[in-house]
C-alpha cells in the first residue's frame, strides 16, 4: 500500500518535469474539413466552421496510448482514458500533463470509463476480466461487479462489458459485447443486483420481412438470415439522468434518448451509419461521433445543427481522424475525440459563430425568446440560410406577435408548424379588417350578374355571345368535351354513349388529359406551402409529363389487351376515352383543392383532404363503372379484368426491365470490344 | 480487388474475340498480372514492421545494423573538386556524395547519410537509398516499385571534372539506363543538374519512373540539430528538427502545382452519407521551392527546382518517417503508370506504361546560407533576390486596395430549364461603390464574377457579353469606365479553363485524361453538377476572343482564374500533351493577354508572376498537416513589395480577428465577397455555399478593414519585408527594409516586445 502512494507521488513530480505531449496549433485559417448543416427539406448545405481543430494530444506526461477506446472528461477538465492496449487508465490534463494512472495491473484490457461527479469515484468496464470495476479518487478498487447470477441475466450469456455510465443513485447501466438483450443495469446493493435490461432495441420488421414468415415454411424460415436486434455501440448519460445510446444501422434510432423508463425521446433528422460515440453536451445538445471522424451537433429536438470532420485521406491533417472511439465535451464546450489508431486526442474548440449559436440555444430553451433574437440576428448574419437559426427566429417573431416576419423565417426554414400557425393569425387580422370589404365584393359581383341577366331578358345583350357558344357546341370537339361533365355525373349513360352512341373520339379526352396534366403539375409546384410535397425552388416537368403519358399509354394498352382476350367490347379508342374521362372529377375539383391550399392552414387542413378524397373516390366509381359498362361485363368480370390490368402492367414493366438490362449487357461488351480496340492501338 | 470481375471480362473478351484468340489471352493474362502486382504493393506496405523506441527511434524489420567503423567513409575518402570564395566542395565518387564546407565557419552540410551517422536501424535498401546521391524508382514490366540507388544496385560512374565542379555518367547495367549528372558551385549556390539528352533507357520494359535528386542534402538525425525544413505548402510551413517519436507515417510529398488530374481518378473519395465530401483538399504547391535550416550551426539551404518543376514533387519527411532522419528533396517525375479502363463499368482494367517520358532537362539550385541569414527570412530574401534578378517577377504598383468581389447572377433550376437569380446589377455595384466611396474609402479593387450571358456557371466566356439581368454590356461598360476615374478598379472575371456541358457543347476540346476517357469535374451541386476542362489551346481561342470583343470597348480590367492554376496532362486524338506543353500553352496565352489588358490572376503558380498585376487569394495559412510544426507568411514575404496580395475571402472566416491580424502580419489587403441581396436567394443554385455574402452584414466591417490596413499598407509603401521573428511571448514581428517594424500580438493577454507594448489580439507599428 505505502508502496503505491509513493508511486504515485513519484508520478506527480514526473508529470511537472516532464515536456508535455501536445501540439497547440497557434493560427489556423483554414480547417482541412468542411462544415455543413441540414435544411428543413433534409439537403445539406456548408456553413461557417463550427469546431476548430485545437490541440491534439498524444501522450500524458511520458505515458503514451496504445490503442485506446473510451475517454470521459470531468467538469474540472481532467481527462480519464481507458488505455487499453496498456491495461491503464491515464488521468491527465488538456495541456498533456499526467496527473495519476489508475488500475496498472488490476485491469486487463479496460474499454470504457466513466468518473461520477460528486466523489469522483472510477468506474471501468473491462472486457477480458468480465467485471467492472469502481476505483475511488485514490486509485483503490472500491467494487468489482462481475456477472450477475440472476436468471433473468440469462445463462448461457457472457458478460463483457465494453462501455458504462452510472447515474446519481449508482446504477450502472453496462453495454455488453455480443448481448443482444440490451443494456445490462446494475444497482450497486449487496455487492451488485441486477436489475434488468433497459433500452432494448427491436429487431427489424419490414414488410419483406413479414411477407417471407407468413410464406415461408418453418425450415426455410430456420435458414434466413437470424433477425436478431442490435445491441447498442455506446451510450452516455446527462445530468438529469436520461440515456443516450447509439447503435449502428438503426436507421432514425441510431440515436436515442432515453427516459427512466426506457422510452426514446429524441427523433434525429439525420443519422450516422457507423456511430461510435454519444455525450451531451451544455445546451441540451447532443454530439454524436462517427467512428469514421465525422462529428455530429443536435439540438434537443434532433435537428441536427452541424456534421463535420471527416477520415482522414492518407494526408494526415490535423482534424481529421481514422478511428474514433469516444466524444466527450467539457464545460467549454471544448470537444474531445479520441482516436483508437491514432493512439491521440483530438480536441475541437468552437468557433465564434458556434459560441453564438450556443447562446442562442440556451436563451430560447429558457424561454427568452426577444433575447435569444440578439445572437440568433448575429448567427443569420454570419450564414442567412442556417436553418435552425431561422426556425428559431421565426418562433422568437410569433411570440412577438410578429407574423409577417415569423411567416417568412417559419417558410425559411420549412418549419410547417409555425408557418401554419403565423398564417393564421395573419389570416385572422386580415378577416378582422376585410371582412366588410369582401362582403361588399361579393355583393357587388351578386349584382352585376343580376342586372346582366335582367337586361338580357329585356333588350337581350347577350344574344350574341349565347348564339357563338350555340354555335360551338355544335362543332364535335366541343360538344364531346362538354359530354365529358354528363359522363361524369351519369357515369352508366355516359358509358353507353361512349360504347355505342360514337362518343369515343382522340380529340376530345387528349385535350382533357393535357388540362390534367397541367392541373397536376400547377398544382403540385405551386399549391400552398403547407401542401407541398417538392422542394421549393425545383422543379423536374419533364419527368412528370413523362410519368402522365406512360401511366396512361400503359393503362390503356394493358386495359384493351385484357379486354380483348376477355370478350370485351371496347376498342382502344373506347378505352382511351373512358380512361381520360374518368379523370374529369380531377379536373373539376384540384382548382377548388388549389384554392384551398392557399387560404388554409393545418387546422382546416382536413377540408382539403375532404376534397381530395372526394375525387379519388368519384375518379375510382368513373373507372369501375365505365370498364364494365363499356365493355359490357357483369359486376364480377370487370373486377377481374381491373385484377388482370394490373397484373399486366406489373409483367409488362417486368419485361421492360429485363429487355433493358439485356441491352445494358450488349452495350457493356460492345463497350469492352472498344475499350481493347483503344487499349491494342494505343489511339 | 475484383478481381473476378475482371477474369469474368478477359473471358468475355476472349470469346468474343476468338479470331484474334492468341493476343486475347495475353491480355487476360496480363490482367491478373496487374491485379497481382497491385496487391504485392499493398501487402509490401504492410510488411514494413517498425518498432518504436523510447528514446523515438524507429527500427524497421530486417535492420543491417550499424556500419563497422573500419568500414567508414570518411571525410578523407573525399575528393577536393570545386572551391568558391564561400565553400568548398567534396565528391565521393561510389555514392556521388558531396560535401559542402563552408570556408569560414568550417561547418558542414552533408547530402548523403554519413557511415558514422547510420544508427543502423534500416533495411538494405533504405540504407541504400540514404547513402545515394542519386535514387531512381524504376518501372519493370508495369510495376513502379524498383528502387535503383548507387550502393544496391550495379552501376558504373565516370566522374569528368569540371571548371567548378564535376560530371558524372552513371548506368545502371542490371536496369540498362543511365543519366549524367552536373554538379557545380557558384558562390554560394551549388547547382545539380540532369540535362535531358543524358538520359538513355536501353532496355525495352525497364523505364526510369521517378528521380530523386540528393534526398539526403542537409539530413538531420532525430532532434540531433535546432532548425526546420520549410515546405511551400499554403503560405509557407516549417517543420522543426525535432524528435517526432515515430508519430507520423508520411511525410510532405505534393507535385509542385497541384495533382495531375490526367493521371489521378477523383472517384475514390470517402462520402458521408454517399454524397458529401467533407474533406477540403490540401493547397496546391506554388512556388517549386523547399527549405532547410540549422539554426545552431547557422547552416541552411533554399532549394529552387529550376528545370522539370512541372512534373516533379517536393518531398519532405520527419524523422519516423521510416527512418530517423529529416530530410527534404526534389524529386522528378519522368514516366507513370495508369490504369486502363476497358469498359463503363470499370470493372476491367489493365495497367498501362506511359508511352515516352517528359523531355526536360532537371535542374536544383541550392542557395546556401550562413550566419544570420540560415532561417526563413533569409531564404525569403534569397529566393526574392533570385525571382528579380532572373526578371521571373518585375516589381508591380503596389499601392493599397480593399477588394471587394461581387456575384452578378447565377441560375436555378425552373419549370423545363433554368432561370435567373440576379444578386448584384450594374446599378447595385454602382450603389454601393458610391456609399463606400462616401465613407472615405479611396481606392478599389473588384472582382465582378457571374457577369456574362447565362450567369457565372455559363463556362467557358468566349464574349463581351453581360448578361440582361444585371443592366446589360452598355451599363457594365459604363460602370467599368466610370468607376476607374475614381481609382475603383472593376475587374471582369474570366475561368478561361471550365467548360459547363450542360450550357456549352463539349464534344470537341475537352480534356481527355492519358487513358482517354474524359476528365469530369464532379461537384455536389445543384444545378450544374459536371464541368469539363477546355484544352490549352481551346482556352486560349477562347479567352482571346474575349479579350478582342472586351477591348474593343475601350475597357481592360481581367480577372483569369483557372488557367493561372490548374496543370495537367493529357491526351487528344492518339497524341499526348504534358504538363510542360500545358504550362508553356498558358503561359504564351496569358503573356500575350498581358500586353493588351491590366491582368491579374488568382493563386498564379509561380512561372506565371510576371503576367499578374495582383496576387488573387493569397492563402494565410496551410492545409494544416499533423507534421507541420509552424506556419511562417513566407510567400507573404518573399512578395510584398513587389506584387500586391489579396487574401481568401473575409466573409468565410470562423476567427475573424485572427484572420484580420493575420493579414496585418503578412502584408495582405483583405477581400469581400458581396451580393447586394441576401444569400438566401442562391439557396437553389449552384452558389449555395456562398451563405453570407450581403452587403448590409459587411459594409461596416469593409469600412473598418479598410481604414486600419491601409494605414499599414501606407507606412510600409514600397517597402521589403527582411525580417520576420515569432517572439515567445506570442508576438510576431515584422521588419521591412525602410526601418518600419509591425507588432502582432496573437495571445490573449497584452504583450511588451522591443518596448512596444501590443494590447492582447491586436498589432502596433514602430520602428525597428
Amino acid at each position: 500500500m505505502k508502496k503505491r502512494v509513493l508511486r504515485l507521488t513519484a508520478v506527480f513530480l514526473i508529470a511537472f518535469v516532464l515536456i508535455s505531449g501536445i501540439d497547440i496549433l497557434s493560427v489556423h485559417a483554414e480547417t482541412p474539413y468542411r462544415t455543413y448543416t441540414v435544411d428543413g427539406y433534409g439537403y445539406v448545405q456548408e456553413t461557417q466552421t463550427a469546431y476548430l481543430a485545437h490541440a491534439t494530444i498524444t501522450k500524458f506526461g511520458d505515458k503514451f496510448l496504445d490503442t485506446p477506446s473510451d475517454l470521459y472528461v470531468t467538469e474540472n477538465g481532467e481527462i480519464y482514458v481507458a488505455d487499453t492496449g496498456n491495461g491503464r487508465i491515464i488521468v491527465g490534463d488538456l495541456e498533456g500533463n499526467l496527473i495519476k494512472v489508475i488500475g496498472e495491473g488490476t485491469l486487463i484490457s479496460p474499454k470504457g470509463v466513466f468518473v461520477t461527479e460528486e466523489n469522483n469515484h472510477v468506474y471501468v468496464a473491462d472486457r477480458d476480466a468480465a467485471a467492472v470495476f469502481e476505483f475511488d479518487e485514490n486509485g483503490q478498487v472500491v467494487n468489482q461487479y462481475t456477472k450477475p447470477n440472476s436468471p433473468l441475466y440469462g445463462d448461457n450469456l457472457d458478460f463483457l462489458p465494453i462501455k458504462v455510465v452510472v447515474n446519481e443513485a449508482g446504477v450502472m447501466y453496462i453495454v455488453c459485447e455480443s448481448n443482444t438483450n440490451g443494456i445490462v443495469e446494475i444497482s450497486p446493493t449487496d455487492g451488485g443486483t441486477f436489475l434488468g435490461y433497459f433500452g432494448t432495441n427491436f429487431a427489424d420488421q419490414s414488410i419483406q420481412t413479414i411477407i417471407y414468415r407468413a410464406i415461408l415454411t418453418d425450415a426455410q424460415r430456420a435458414k434466413m438470415a437470424s433477425n436478431i436486434p442490435s445491441t447498442p455501440d455506446n451510450l452516455a448519460i446527462d445530468k438529469k439522468g436520461l440515456i443516450y445510446t447509439v447503435t449502428r444501422g438503426d436507421k432514425s434510432k441510431t440515436l436515442k434518448r432515453l427516459n427512466i423508463a426506457g422510452k426514446n425521446l429524441i427523433d434525429p433528422d439525420s443519422y450516422d451509419p457507423i456511430p461510435a460515440a454519444v455525450t451531451a453536451g451544455n445546451h441540451d445538445n447532443v454530439y454524436v461521433a462517427s467512428q469514421q471522424g465525422y462529428i455530429y451537433e443536435y439540438n434537443n429536438d434532433g435537428d441536427l445543427l452541424y456534421v463535420f470532420g471527416g477520415l482522414d485521406d492518407g494526408t494526415q491533417r490535423v482534424g481529421l481522424s481514422t478511428l474514433v472511439t469516444s466524444i466527450q465535451v467539457d464545460q467549454e464546450d471544448k470537444i474531445y475525440i479520441l482516436d483508437s489508431d491514432k493512439c491521440q486526442i483530438q480536441v475541437y474548440e468552437p468557433s465564434e459563430f458556434t459560441n453564438l449559436l450556443h447562446r442562442a440555444l440556451y436563451l430560447y430553451s429558457k424561454g427568452r425568446y426577444t433575447e435569444s433574437k440578439e445572437p440568433l440576428t448575429e448567427v443569420l448574419k454570419m450564414n442567412s440560410m442556417f436553418d435552425y437559426a431561422n426556425q428559431a427566429m421565426g418562433r422568437a417573431y410569433f411570440q412577438e406577435e410578429n407574423y409577417d416576419m415569423a411567416l417568412r423565417y417559419a417558410r425559411l426554414a420549412k418549419d410547417y408548424e409555425g408557418y401554419s400557425d403565423a398564417y393564421w393569425e395573419i389570416r385572422n387580422q386580415w378577416l378582422k379588417k376585410n371582412i366588410v370589404e369582401a362582403l361588399l365584393v361579393i355583393l357587388a359581383v351578386y349584382i352585376v350578374i343580376r342586372v346582366v341577366k335582367f337586361l338580357d331578358r329585356k333588350k337581350q345583350i347577350l344574344a350574341k355571345p349565347k348564339a357563338f357558344w350555340e354555335n360551338c357546341k355544335q362543332k364535335k370537339v366541343v360538344s364531346n368535351l362538354l359530354y365529358a361533365k354528363y359522363f361524369m355525373k351519369h357515369p352508366i349513360d355516359g358509358s353507353y354513349g361512349i360504347a355505342r352512341e360514337g362518343r369515343a373520339s382522340w380529340a376530345a379526352p387528349s385535350i382533357l388529359l393535357l388540362i390534367f396534366t397541367i392541373e397536376y403539375i400547377v398544382n403540385k409546384y405551386l399549391c400552398g406551402f403547407l401542401w407541398k410535397n417538392v422542394r421549393e425552388g425545383r422543379y423536374d416537368i419533364l419527368s412528370d409529363i413523362g410519368v402522365v403519358v406512360i401511366v396512361m399509354a400503359a393503362v390503356t394498352a394493358c386495359n384493351y389487351l385484357v379486354c380483348t382476350i376477355n370478350e370485351g367490347e371496347g376498342t382502344v379508342k373506347k378505352i382511351y376515352t373512358y380512361f381520360c374521362y374518368s379523370l374529369t372529377p380531377y379536373i373539376m375539383l384540384t382548382p377548388v383543392a388549389f384554392v384551398l391550399t392557399h387560404v388554409l392552414t393545418d387546422n382546416e387542413a382536413f377540408l382539403v383532404t375532404l376534397v381530395q378524397l372526394l375525387m379519388i373516390g368519384w375518379l375510382v366509381v368513373l373507372l369501375i363503372l365505365s370498364i364494365k359498362e363499356v365493355n359490357n361485363y357483369t359486376g364480377k368480370e370487370t373486377f377481374k379484368i381491373i385484377a388482370l390490368t394490373l397484373f399486366t402492367i406489373l409483367i409488362m414493366a417486368l419485361l421492360i426491365f429485363i429487355i433493358y438490362v439485356l441491352w445494358a449487357q450488349v452495350f457493356e461488351f460492345i463497350n469492352s470490344i472498344f475499350g481493347e480496340v483503344v487499349y491494342r492501338l494505343g489511339y | 480487388m475484383a478481381i473476378k470481375n475482371k477474369k469474368v471480362i478477359a473471358w468475355i473478351l476472349a470469346a468474343a474475340m476468338i479470331a484474334a484468340a492468341p493476343n486475347t489471352i495475353s491480355l487476360a493474362a496480363q490482367v491478373e498480372d496487374a491485379a497481382a502486382a497491385d496487391e504485392a504493393e499493398e501487402s509490401g506496405a504492410q510488411a514494413n514492421g517498425e518498432t518504436v523506441l523510447d528514446n523515438g527511434e524507429v527500427v524497421m524489420e530486417g535492420a543491417v545494423g550499424k556500419v563497422d567503423e573500419s568500414e567508414w567513409v570518411t571525410l578523407d575518402d573525399y575528393e577536393l573538386v570545386a572551391e568558391s570564395s564561400t565553400y568548398k566542395m567534396y565528391l565521393y565518387e561510389p555514392r556521388l556524395s558531396i560535401i559542402l564546407e563552408n570556408k569560414e565557419t568550417g561547418e558542414l552540410l552533408e547530402s548523403t547519410l554519413n557511415d558514422a551517422k547510420d544508427d543502423g536501424n534500416s533495411n538494405k535498401s533504405w540504407n541504400g537509398y540514404m547513402k545515394s546521391g542519386i535514387v531512381i524508382q524504376a518501372i519493370v514490366g508495369t510495376v513502379n516499385t524498383y528502387q535503383v540507388d548507387l550502393l544496391t544496385c550495379d552501376n558504373t560512374i565516370e566522374v569528368t571534372k569540371t571548371e567548378n565542379g564535376f560530371s558524372a555518367k552513371v548506368f545502371f547495367t542490371e536496369y540498362q539506363f543511365g543519366l549524367t549528372v552536373n554538379v557545380s558551385l557558384e558562390e554560394d549556390q551549388l547547382i545539380v543538374n540532369i540535362p535531358d539528352d543524358s538520359i538513355i533507357e536501353q532496355k525495352e520494359g525497364s523505364y526510369i519512373s521517378m528521380i530523386s535528386l540528393y534526398p539526403f542534402m542537409g539530413y538531420t538525425f532525430l532532434d540531433d540539430e535546432e532548425g526546420y525544413m520549410l515546405i511551400p505548402d499554403g503560405n509557407g510551413a516549417l517543420i522543426h528538427l525535432n524528435n517526432k517519436e515515430g508519430r507520423y507515417s508520411t511525410g510532405f510529398s505534393q507535385m509542385i502545382y497541384g495533382k495531375d488530374i490526367g493521371f489521378t481518378d477523383s472517384a475514390t473519395q470517402a462520402l458521408l452519407w454517399d454524397e458529401v465530401d467533407m474533406v477540403r483538399s490540401a493547397n496546391q504547391v506554388i512556388a517549386p521551392i523547399f527549405g532547410m535550416a540549422h539554426t545552431n550551426q547557422n547552416l541552411g539551404y533554399l532549394a529552387v527546382v529550376e528545370k522539370g518543376d512541372k512534373r516533379a514533387s517536393v518531398e519532405a519527411h520527419p524523422n519516423g518517417v521510416m527512418v530517423n532522419y529529416n530530410r527534404c528533396f526534389a524529386r522528378f517525375l519522368l514516366r507513370d503508370i495508369y490504369i486502363q479502363p476497358l469498359n463503363n463499368s470499370n470493372s476491367g482494367t489493365v495497367t498501362n506504361v506511359e508511352a515516352d517520358r517528359t523531355h526536360t532537362d532537371l535542374q536544383v539550385r541550392y542557395m546556401l546560407l550562413s550566419g544570420e541569414d540560415a532561417n526563413y527570412s533569409g531564404m525569403a530574401v534569397t529566393y526574392r533576390n533570385y525571382l528579380l534578378d532572373n526578371g521571373l517577377v518585375t516589381i508591380k504598383d503596389n499601392g493599397y486596395n480593399t477588394r471587394v468581389d461581387f456575384l452578378g447572377t447565377d441560375r436555378e433550376e425552373f419549370l423545363m430549364g433554368t432561370k435567373a437569380v440576379t444578386v448584384t446589377t450594374v446599378d447595385n455595384v454602382e450603389e454601393i461603390y458610391k456609399e463606400l466611396q462616401a465613407a472615405g474609402i479611396s481606392s478599389m479593387l473588384s472582382v465582378y464574377k457571374g457577369w456574362q450571358k447565362g450567369g457565372i456557371y455559363n463556362l467557358p466566356i468566349s464574349k463581351y457579353k453581360a448578361d440582361s439581368h444585371i443592366g446589360g454590356t452598355g451599363a457594365l461598360t459604363k460602370l467599368i469606365k466610370e468607376s476607374e476615374e475614381n481609382n475603383y478598379h472593376l475587374y471582369l472575371y474570366n475561368d478561361a479553363l471550365r467548360l459547363n456541358p450542360s450550357t456549352n457543347s463539349s464534344t470537341f476540346n475537352v480534356v481527355k485524361k492519358v487513358n482517354k476517357r474524359t476528365f469530369k469535374d464532379e461537384f455536389w451541386a445543384n444545378v450544374y453538377k459536371t464541368f469539363m476542362y477546355q484544352t490549352s489551346k481551346k482556352s486560349d481561342s477562347t479567352l482571346k476572343k474575349f479579350v478582342k470583343s472586351y477591348t474593343k470597348k475601350g475597357v481592360s480590367n481581367l480577372a483569369v482564374e483557372g488557367i493561372s492554376n490548374t496543370l495537367f496532362s493529357s491526351s487528344s486524338r492518339g497524341s499526348f500533351m504534358t504538363r510542360y506543353d500545358c504550362a508553356a500553352d498558358y503561359e504564351s496565352t496569358l503573356a500575350s493577354i498581358d500586353e493588351n489588358t491590366n491582368l491579374i490572376l488568382q493563386q498564379p503558380f509561380a512561372y506565371l508572376w510576371n503576367y499578374t498585376d495582383a496576387f488573387l487569394d493569397m492563402p494565410l495559412g496551410s492545409s494544416d498537416y499533423m507534421y507541420v510544426d509552424e506556419e511562417v507568411p513566407f510567400l507573404s514575404m518573399v512578395l510584398k513589395g513587389v506584387i500586391p496580395m489579396y487574401s481568401d475571402y473575409v466573409n468565410f472566416e470562423a476567427n475573424k480577428t485572427e484572420f484580420f491580424l493575420q493579414m496585418i502580419e503578412s502584408g495582405v489587403y483583405p477581400s469581400f465577397y458581396i451580393t447586394y441581396e441576401n444569400s438566401s436567394a442562391l439557396i437553389y443554385t449552384n452558389s449555395s455555399d456562398l451563405y453570407s455574402t450581403e452587403y448590409n452584414t459587411y459594409k461596416d466591417t469593409i469600412i473598418e478593414y479598410d481604414e486600419k490596413l491601409r494605414e499599414v499598407a501606407g507606412m510600409v509603401d514600397g517597402a521589403l519585408i527582411i525580417r520576420h521573428e515569432k517572439l515567445d511571448n506570442g508576438v510576431t514581428v515584422v521588419t521591412y527594409d525602410n526601418g518600419v517594424a509591425i507588432y502582432v500580438n496573437y495571445s490573449g493577454q497584452e504583450q511588451t516586445a522591443d518596448g512596444v507594448t501590443v494590447p492582447a489580439m491586436s498589432y502596433k507599428v514602430g520602428e525597428a
